[in-house]
């Protein structure tokens, strides 16, 4: 049985240019049906080759870049958080996937990519606010995370702005279908084209790049919930049956204080040479809230600590048995365990993550005790605050920290940027929209490009728009560029490229008017008010975002149209009635005119009768004389 | 001269009565221009400020949905220094436009066309007010002080808000005041300056051409009425052609069309307003609105001939009960529409004994007043009130407003009575 396994990857090795997964021996994983026959058992022996063949893999040549890769940072956060941020990355080759041979790229949405031409893709579904104050730099440098609800760009390859805008619209649709998602929502008043913002992370041929269109869409209202996380980990090599990908849960990764899944495909070629790869990188990063995840499942209800539990400063002097001033945490850290929080420990690796980087790393100190279940070798990492676990490939992984008083902290990135944004002003009426963005730094100055996307109700005054740094008028807007919403066709589109010094704070300030709509157009919960967009900026290649916004519109009362009909109906018909009753009808004096008591009405009516009668008689007299 | 000193009083003091507004409030301007009373979608001097921003860095504002006047505002305004910067220019030219509005009124009080017309005198023409009380508001009989041009507080409010219908405002009394002289090019011209900035005036058009007609001078009496209008048509559609023309030239292209005009004519920008479309056309059915926006247009042009035909003898009366209907019934009115309509109105001050509503009709017309601000400030800000409380009172305005109007065409219709039958003067009367 091994020879059999060692036959087959080095018959791989020797002909690296012939189209053939490098490890076959992963059925369910690749496209070949033969393969697929295996059986299941056949793969669990096959896994147990890896080992000896672990070594020959690491000497495979540098051309076979890692196909699979994934990694799960655990990173405790100030006060009892933990973010855990998983990645998982593949590449497949450009011609393959041309080819329609995907590997570990998944099909489905392979093939959404291929009808659509799009080149590039980002897709972030998130909830939440990253509390930068406090938790510092966010991960991946924000690089991996969108605004509230759902966002999505991308590059998609077309002659004219009709067609991209067409494939957009397959593309949109396509992703709603496939991530359960409303993204067929984001039409052309959701949809925007950044001219400074957004730079493609990807490789992209020259030949191809004129006719790449960017466009980018939002939907901040859409709630993120468990039917977006299945088809999420559906596209997956292991499927979350296996891997630092059995750990996600709904139930866990949506009780999270922040969470944040984005899906990244990109072209990666090496430079000078046509060799290129299409990599699609998944990542879902959540800050779990270490006291609420600990609580059982069957009894979630948070309950009074027990008096002797709690842990009071007794130096106060009205520390008594009935008074309680509660200790500062900041020294303790709470005590926790992989099963503890994510419901369930860790099943194994991934056996296509062949990579050999260990695939869960924890950042803490070394001072920070970690226990680790049987087998699994720790590294430390010579910086003093990560370390790395190899885990052994079929065997349950669970890590345990115990309560400990510590007071070292692995130290917090600073993040470039600080961003608030929220809305000034009162009224159902006008409002104004207030940016704080504060560069920390000390010594070196930020250049970034501000983007808002507005909808259409929202009528910004840009003549109004103020930028402030410290509190004084300066000139710090270097470029702008301004795109105004149309009534019910599209948003409003603002890039404002600011460079802010060091240790500055820059205040951006603008009117807007609160557009009021047709009552069909206001959602069930109208009073609840409309989801504006985040804020993105811009720095270099990643984008941060500030929180998204509630606005709050004036509403009609949407009980009565029929009554406004009539009610307006009837003050319309009165003018009307009044003005045309003056000029049709004549003016007699009131003597002159008919009495209308009841013998007048008796008279004519005996009148009317009588010569009815009268014609009809002589009709009748006509025809008898015929 | 002592009759201009008058005048100058009359216009110093409104001038400077202005100009303590602006100078003594500097909040002021601002907040009544941001009244939904006084500025509308289309008239609003904020959006003026944003499109002019726009016009200036080189953004065309008709791509857009904020400003929806006409494209010639921009240059002229660009000519001005930024109000944001130098104010005082921006007050003195609304004060400057004013004043020839009033002008303008004083001349046509002063022709007496509303007394007699060439085919129609009044009995009462006598009983006029002076021009002067028109033009300012000298209540020589004590009587409600909204009939008057320089010193209604609305017209002041509107000066103060600085909407661009000022503008539509001067350039049709200057077009009336053309007519009533018989000066038929500079008032087809003014005319449609006047549509050209607002598009409904060009309603008014029968009512004036025939007054251009009755007053044309002596020494082109020949020729019949149906050349003189056919004319005239061709005059009005020139001059709007070569306007429109020069707009498209300004802006680089015809979009501005649909963003002006488009506008009033589809009401796609639903803010609140004193008149009767905006809730209503939140309210519509999808379906049907499109067929409403043709009902209610026509309903609003419906007037022009019916008032033309039968009041034949008087078309100045006719031009100000049209700009009455207008107040009302336009798709985007404001006060400042009333005021036009009210500024007209003492024209007419020897048929008032006739009307038989003004007392009601006036007190309509001040309880909405007061309580429209209050009911907004409701529904918007205090959120303890719903939009149906605006929306009532902008049915009791317009109710208001079309009794008024009625009342005097009645009183007209009455005046033209005692002219055909001298024995029923002072008599009870009916309609049949």
């Amino acid at each position: 049985m091994l020879r059999r396994g060692c036959e087959i990857l080095s018959r791989a090795r020797k002909a690296p240019y012939e189209y053939r997964p490098r490890r076959a021996p992963f059925p369910t994983l690749t496209h070949e049906s033969f393969i697929t026959l295996l059986a299941l058992a056949a793969m669990r022996q096959l896994l147990s080759l890896l080992i000896c063949i672990g070594t020959l893999v690491a000497f495979s040549s540098a051309s076979n870049a890692s196909e699979y890769h994934e990694q799960l940072l655990l990173r405790p956060l100030h006060p009892s958080l933990l973010l855990a941020s998983f990645n998982f990355q593949s590449n497949t080759s450009l011609a393959s996937f041309d080819q329609q041979h995907f590997k570990y790229f998944p099909r489905s949405l392979g093939q959404i990519l291929q009808h659509a031409n799009t080149r590039e893709l980002h897709l972030r579904f998130s909830l939440g606010r990253w509390d930068a104050e406090s938790w510092g730099a966010r991960p991946w440098g924000g690089a991996r995370e969108g605004g509230t609800g759902v966002e999505l760009w991308a590059w998609v390859e077309a002659e004219t702005d009709e067609e991209a805008d067409g494939r957009w619209l397959t593309l949109t649709n396509a992703l709603s279908g496939l991530f359960c998602a409303s993204l067929n929502f984001i039409d052309s008043t959701r949809t925007t084209r950044p001219v400074m913002s957004f730079q493609p992370t990807g490789d992209h041929p020259n030949s191809t790049f004129s006719d790449l269109h960017l466009l980018h869409g939002t939907l901040p209202r859409e709630v993120v919930c468990t039917e977006n996380l299945t088809p999420f980990l559906k596209l997956l090599p292991c499927k979350g049956k296996a891997g630092i990908s059995s750990l996600l849960d709904g139930h866990k990764l949506f009780d999270a204080s922040w969470q944040s899944m984005s899906i990244d495909v990109r072209p990666i070629c090496e430079a000078g040479s046509d060799d290129c790869q299409l990599q699609i990188t998944q990542t879902i990063d959540m800050v779990l809230d270490l006291q609420r995840s600990k609580r059982p499942r069957d009894n979630p209800i948070p309950r009074p600590i027990n008096q002797e539990e709690l842990k009071c400063d007794t130096s106060k002097p009205y520390h008594s048995g009935d008074t309680c001033f509660p200790l500062d945490t900041a020294s303790q850290e709470e005590d926790w365990t992989l099963s503890q929080i994510f419901g369930h420990s860790l099943k194994g690796t991934c056996p296509l993550a062949q990579d050999g980087i260990d695939p869960v790393c924890i950042n803490v100190p070394h001072a920070r005790h970690v226990y680790a279940s049987e087998g699994v070798h720790e590294h430390k990492d010579a910086t003093g605050y990560m370390r790395c676990f190899e885990l052994s490939p079929d065997k349950e992984f669970e890590i345990v920290l115990p309560h400990q008083e510590i007071s070292e902290k692995a130290p917090l990135e600073q993040p470039l940027l600080y961003a608030e944004r929220s809305f000034i002003g009162y009224g159902q009426e006008r409002g104004g929209v207030q940016a704080i963005l504060t560069n920390p730094s000390a010594t070196e100055a930020v250049d970034f490009v501000y983007m808002e996307s507005l909808p259409w109700f929202m009528k910004l005054y840009l003549h109004t728009l103020k930028a402030k740094i410290n509190g004084l008028d300066e000139d710090i807007i270097k470029e702008m560029y301004y795109r105004p919403a149309l009534d019910r066709k599209r948003g409003t589109q603002l890039e404002v490229r600011i460079l802010i010094p060091a240790n500055s704070t820059v205040v951006l300030t603008y009117d807007f008017e609160k557009a009021i709509l047709r009552y069909t157009e206001y959602p069930p919960d109208a009073n609840r008010g409309f989801d504006i967009a985040p804020a993105v900026i811009t720095i270099g290649d990643v984008a941060i975002r500030t929180t998204s916004l509630l606005l709050p519109l004036p509403t009609p009362d949407f009980s009565m149209p029929y009554n406004v009909i009539i009610l307006t109906s009837t003050v319309m018909a009165l003018s009307f009635g009044f003005v045309f009753n003056l000029l049709v009808r004549r003016f007699v004096a009131v003597d002159e005119a008919d009495q209308w008591d009841v013998r007048a009405v008796r008279l004519k009516v005996i009148a009317a009768v009588t010569a009815f009668v009268k014609r009809f008689r002589k009709k009748k007299k006509v025809e008898k004389k015929e | 001269m002592s009759i201009d000193r008058r005048k100058a009083t009359i216009f110093g003091s409104a001038a400077i009565l202005r100009l303590l507004l602006f100078t003594a409030f500097p909040g002021l301007p601002d907040l009544l221009t941001a009244r939904v009373e006084i500025s509308t979608p289309v008239t609003s001097f904020k959006r003026l400020q944003e499109g002019l921003f726009l016009y200036n860095h080189n953004v065309s504002p008709y791509d857009g949905g904020v400003y929806h006047q006409a494209p010639i505002l921009l240059p002229l305004f660009s000519l001005l220094p930024s109000s944001a910067t130098y104010p005082a220019f921006t007050y003195l030219l609304y004060i400057l436009v004013d004043l020839l509005t009033a002008n303008a009124l004083m001349q046509i009080a002063e022709s007496g066309e509303a007394g007699s017309s060439k085919l129609y005198t009044s009995p009462r023409k006598d009983k006029k007010w002076s021009s002067y009380a028109i033009a300012a508001a000298k209540l020589k009989e004590g009587i409600n002080d909204m009939d008057s041009f320089l010193f209604n507080p609305f017209t002041i409010a509107t000066c103060i808000g600085r909407p661009t219908s000022v503008f539509t405002t001067s350039a049709i009394i200057l077009s009336i005041s053309k007519a009533v002289v018989g000066k038929s090019f500079t008032s087809m011209f003014t005319l449609s300056i006047a549509s050209y900035l607002s598009l409904y005036p060009l309603l008014l058009f029968p009512p004036l051409v025939l007054l251009c007609y009755d007053r044309r001078p002596q020494n082109k009496q020949a020729g019949s009425i149906y050349t003189f209008v056919a004319g005239n048509v061709v005059a009005v559609a020139g001059f709007l052609y070569s306007l429109l023309h020069m707009s498209s030239f300004i802006t680089g292209g015809w979009e501005f069309l649909e963003s002006t005009y488009g506008v009033q004519l589809l009401l796609p920008d639903l803010t609140p307003n004193v008149g009767l479309w905006w809730y209503f056309f939140i309210e519509m059915f999808d379906s049907f609105r499109n067929f409403f926006l043709g009902v209610f247009w026509i309903h609003l042009s419906s007037y022009v001939p019916g008032l033309t035909i039968r009041l034949r003898r008087q078309p100045l009366f006719v031009v100000v009960v049209l700009l009455g209907i207008f107040a009302i019934f336009k798709p985007y009115p404001s006060i400042s529409d009333t005021s036009l309509f009210l500024a007209l109105l003492p024209l007419y001050r020897h048929v008032f004994p006739l009307m038989r509503y003004s007392f009601l009709a006036t007190s309509t017309i001040l309880y909405a007043t007061l309580l429209g601000p209050a009911f907004y400030y409701l529904w918007i800000y205090a959120g303890s009130g719903n939009a149906n409380f605006f929306y009532a009172i902008t049915l009791v305005w317009s109710l208001g407003l079309s009794l008024l109007l009625a009342d005097a065409l009645f009183a007209v219709l009455r005046d033209e009575l005692e002219v055909e039958r001298p024995e029923m003067k002072g008599k009870e009367i009916r309609q049949i």
